[in-house]
């Protein structure tokens, strides 16, 4: 399957980890990994499944590699409707009123122009002391298995 | 050829030009030494130790060391004074082109008479101390029932919250138990700008809501809300943070510049502000803590630019554009120093071989404590944390060695 995997990042957390999805699905689909901040609309109407990933950062906002992205899709509103994605989130308890806001509000801009989300929003808590991808690989696993043909 | 490159001072930034290099030149050979045994810098020993999903960016320095190649020279010491293994002009003979990314550690001082007295911390010192840096331990700073807190950063949020925190407040953290501060009843933050202009994210601010039994207050209005989420934040906190039994009560003043100490015996037992139109606010204090930056004044620095200070030597981080920048600003300027030496070395003469990490790990052998050595420093960490803590920091170089001993003992 082609699989296209996006991230917003502001301290590079994110990016590790789709390094880490890609890698882990790299044998049995074709992978392609994308900073937001080098993201074009074409970039969400290509074939395939669509995976983001995004970090919250400052006051619940969108992560630096994402900001820009987040405000083109808010000013050309896109038609997103024959996208179906799935997002995982990575937030910080330690800002609890916040916390995981910035997938949330990417998470917004894709459904309010039509894309249609698949399985639950995956979230990571960095004060947990886990790493990430224990938590992200198996979602992403159960993301594609339930994936409608 | 091999291109080989030495990063000094394994703090984020220096982790983050090895990162950025590493990915543009896999083959490149790079080598981060630091003059402690242990990595990181200040995400160990900047970074509040409550924040620990902060200190997670970690996970990305570990695979440098673990997956990327990149190799940890611990426990040695780069620089022209007495006290260093060997000279820059060594290092740099050694390899094709060396980072200093050692950062900036004095704190500023406010130059009024009396900061020498006791009772006065610099937040700095006083940070390192809680986190356990081995070179503060002797700080031992006692705060007594009311601290003034002089400045309106992040740094400044950090101490106040730590000092304001509970036992109970800290499970999940690295701080130590024994080093709670139970005797703080009053806590003051004085700003010298006016509200609206102070440095620290509202994040921070809204952090203070979780403490148990701190009450927050304002001392005077803040001026036109509008749309400001600092000044939201901050009126927010304090209509929110009113416990019914308060242990601590935190005023926060802005627009008051630092005058002068009152200080008996050699101990503070005041500070006076002093207004822009010339009011003067006396607080009666059993310590100081003056959050206002790092020292920038003992030389000048590169900015912004990419980091070059001759060919072959650069500089990252603080040490490039001075004690600014949280640790992603510092990411992106890392990376367009790292491009930069990227370049760089694409001119670098074939036949002009350096020696590189071999000829540190033969000139100093068993002194370095390599990355398998940290591992077992932060097992020995993890293993010695304390209930309700995720890690036990070893807080002397001699501790950490013993481990390194031990380890080295056990093969």
């Amino acid at each position: 399957m082609k699989i296209n995997l996006l991230y917003g990042t502001e301290t590079g957390n994110a990016e590790m980890l789709c390094e880490d999805i890609q890698a882990s699905l790299a044998d049995e689909h074709e992978v392609t990994l994308t900073n937001l901040e080098d993201a074009a609309l074409a970039n969400l109407t290509a074939e395939g499944a669509y995976i983001f990933v995004c970090s919250t950062y400052g006051d619940g906002d969108l992560p630096a590699s994402a900001i820009d992205f987040g405000a083109m899709i808010e000013a050309e509103k896109p038609d997103l409707s024959a996208m179906t994605f799935s997002i995982f989130g990575l937030g910080d308890m330690d800002y609890e009123e916040t916390y995981n806001n910035g997938s949330q509000r990417l998470l917004d801009l894709l459904i309010g122009c039509g894309g249609t989300q698949h399985g639950p929003r995956g979230l990571h808590d960095a004060s947990s002391g886990k790493p990430p991808e224990d938590s992200a690989l198996p979602w992403v696993k159960a993301c594609l298995a339930t994936l409608p043909a | 050829m091999t291109i080989k490159i030495a990063i000094i001072g394994a703090g984020p930034s220096g982790c983050f030009v090895a990162q950025s290099l590493g990915k543009i030149h896999p083959e490149a050979e790079i080598t981060i030494v630091d003059r402690l045994p242990v990595p990181y810098g200040l995400v160990r020993y900047g970074v509040a130790p409550d924040h620990q999903g902060t200190k997670a960016v970690i996970r990305q320095f570990a695979r440098l060391f673990e997956k990327q190649g990149v190799t940890f020279t611990g426990n040695l010491c780069v620089g022209d004074d007495d006290s260093a293994d060997l000279s820059f002009a060594e290092l740099r003979g050694m390899f094709d082109a060396v980072v200093l990314a050692t950062g900036l550690s004095e704190d500023r001082r406010l130059g009024l008479v009396g900061e020498e007295a006791r009772g006065v911390y610099g937040s700095g010192a006083v940070t390192r101390f809680w986190n356990d840096h081995p070179s503060d331990q002797a700080l031992a700073p006692e705060f007594g029932n009311r601290v003034v807190v002089v400045g309106n950063g992040n740094v400044a949020l950090d101490v106040v919250r730590l000092l304001a925190k509970g036992t109970d407040d800290f499970n999940g953290s690295d701080f130590d138990p024994a080093r709670v501060i139970t005797s703080v009843t009053d806590i003051h933050i004085v700003g010298r700008s006016p509200a609206h202009m102070a440095k620290f994210d509202a994040v921070m601010v809204k952090e203070l809501v979780k403490i148990d039994g701190l009450d927050v207050r304002l001392d005077g209005p803040l001026g036109q809300l509008q749309d400001d989420k600092r000044l939201l934040a901050l009126q927010e906190t304090a209509a929110a943070a009113s416990p019914d039994i308060t242990q601590t009560v935190l005023t926060f003043h802005f627009g008051w510049a630092p005058e002068a100490f009152d200080i008996v015996d050699n101990c503070v037992c005041s500070i006076t502000f002093r207004s822009q139109d010339g009011a003067m606010k006396t607080l009666p204090c059993d310590s100081v803590v003056t959050a206002i930056g790092f020292d920038d004044t003992r030389r000048e620095f590169v900015g912004d630019g990419d980091g070059v200070i001759e060919t072959g030597l650069y500089c990252a981080g603080w040490f490039k554009r001075g004690p600014r920048g949280t640790i992603p600003e510092n990411r992106q300027d890392s990376q367009k120093v790292a491009q930069r030496i990227a370049t760089d070395i694409a001119g670098i003469a074939v036949g002009n071989a350096k020696p590189g990490i071999a000829a540190l790990q033969d000139r100093f052998g068993e002194q370095i404590v390599t990355y398998d050595d940290w591992l077992a420093i932060d097992s020995a960490e993890i293993n010695a944390a304390a209930q309700g803590r995720c890690r036990g920091k070893l807080k002397s170089i001699d501790d950490m060695l013993k481990v390194v001993q031990k380890r080295r003992n056990a093969e």
